[in-house]
């Protein structure tokens, strides 16, 4: 990766997230309070630990990015 | 006028043959000098004596992300926190009850210490700070001031030049902090003062633990992403080791609430706060930025939906030996015992008579 367009643009999209990512706040809580618990938890905190949160949150962070004009 | 232009001939005559401070046009030039050196000097041969430093941080990328960060279209948007620090340092300056004829702001930046102090108190400043851009869109300040570009590890001045050192929150990416404060102690005059704060312990900890937790659940593995901090014990003994007396260390600690994660990781980039580590990763998905942002809202958000960042700040003050500080009694020497603190107010009334 290199030249500064992709930099820019990568820059641009995500000075996105933070509003995409306010309208999932239910997801988003819901992803965190999973990956708290498992790390409190015994065991450690494994790879897709919290899988389907996660893709809740994922399929709502792309709803938000589509629905709303670039 | 005058008096600063004897006291640039008298630094020029610096003993060390390879770093010459020059002033104006001659700035480029000193920092071509103390790259090559610094090059030299961090490569892990291990030839000096007691240092077997690693060199951890890429100099050459830590000056870059300051001049861009110096170059932003609002480059006090992200000053609050230099702002902060730089006020109370000026205020442990005060505390002190002289005039400092000569300081020196190691790692400056656009000069947060200096806009705090009067005439009164130093009469000549020289600020140093690796990226020229900072020191370029440096803010006024009341004081004379000198900039030069140089690296915290290897300060261009003769020994015995300074009666000040004062250093704000740029200690933290130096590689060898035990030889950054020996120079310190060196350019320092006897009964010279350094003060000075870094950022330690528990810095960003949460963002440090959000970051950790999102990679091990999304990628099964983590790689730091926070650079490493002194402890305070630590920060005790390398000043005593580099020669300082009378140390005084104490914690702050700041915290300022964000938004959300991004907005953290925004204004530490445009603080020219990024990751310059050599063992850093290069890429972040956007999927463990996602995770990290909606761990660090639920492990450490506020109440009101902002998430807070801690900044833990050591304050340092070491002073250079000189015969008329204050030294420990002599062992064998006391008059009174602990035993009679019973009786102190006999003491206290005898001693009255």
């Amino acid at each position: 990766m290199s030249g500064r367009g992709v930099w820019l643009r990568a820059r641009t999209r995500l000075r996105r997230f933070p509003a995409l990512l306010a309208g999932c706040g239910e997801q988003a809580a819901a992803y965190g309070r999973c990956v708290a618990a498992a790390a409190a938890g015994t065991t450690e905190l494994r790879r897709d630990a919290c899988l389907e949160e996660f893709r809740a949150l994922q399929d709502c962070f792309a709803r938000a990015a589509k629905a709303t004009p670039k | 006028m005058a008096a600063a232009a004897v006291g640039a001939r008298a630094l020029r005559g610096t003993g060390r043959p390879v770093l010459r401070a020059g002033w104006g046009a001659g700035w480029r030039r000193l920092w071509a000098l103390s790259g090559r050196a610094a090059a030299a000097a961090s490569s892990p041969v291990g030839a000096s004596s007691g240092s077997g430093a690693l060199s951890p941080f890429d100099r050459r990328l830590k000056r870059k992300q300051k001049n861009w960060a110096a170059l932003q279209a609002e480059p006090a948007k992200c000053d609050y926190l230099r702002e902060e620090v730089g006020s109370r340092i000026a205020d442990r300056v005060y505390d002190i009850t002289r005039t400092f004829p000569l300081a020196l702001d190691v790692g400056s930046g656009r000069g947060y210490i200096a806009r705090h102090l009067t005439k009164e108190t130093v009469e000549k400043l020289i600020q140093v700070d690796i990226a020229e851009n900072a020191l370029k869109n440096a803010v006024e300040s009341e004081i004379p001031t000198v900039s030069v570009v140089a690296d915290e590890e290897f300060l261009p001045f003769k020994e015995d030049t300074f009666d000040l050192v004062v250093s704000s929150l740029s200690l933290h990416w130096v590689n060898d902090l035990p030889r950054a404060f020996r120079e310190i102690h060196q350019v320092l005059k006897p009964d010279g003062v350094f003060i000075g704060a870094m950022f330690g312990g528990d810095t960003l900890y949460e963002l440090r633990c959000s970051l950790q937790l999102a990679e091990l659940e999304r990628e099964g593995g983590f790689s730091p992403h926070i650079s490493p901090f002194t402890a305070v014990a630590d920060l005790g003994h390398l000043l005593s080791r580099a020669g300082f007396n009378t140390l005084t260390v104490d914690t702050d600690e700041i915290q300022v609430n964000y938004p959300g994660l991004f907005e953290v990781m925004e204004d530490l980039q445009g603080m020219g706060e990024s990751n310059c580590s050599w063992n850093r990763k290069p890429l972040l998905h956007r999927e463990t930025m996602l995770a990290a942002a909606a761990i660090y809202r639920e492990m450490y958000g506020n109440s009101d939906g902002s998430v807070p960042a801690t900044f833990q700040i050591f304050y340092m003050i070491g002073w250079k030996f000189h015969e008329s500080q204050a030294r420990p009694a002599q062992r064998g020497s006391a008059t009174v015992s602990f035993g009679d603190l019973a009786k102190i107010d006999g003491l206290l009334s005898r001693g009255k008579k």
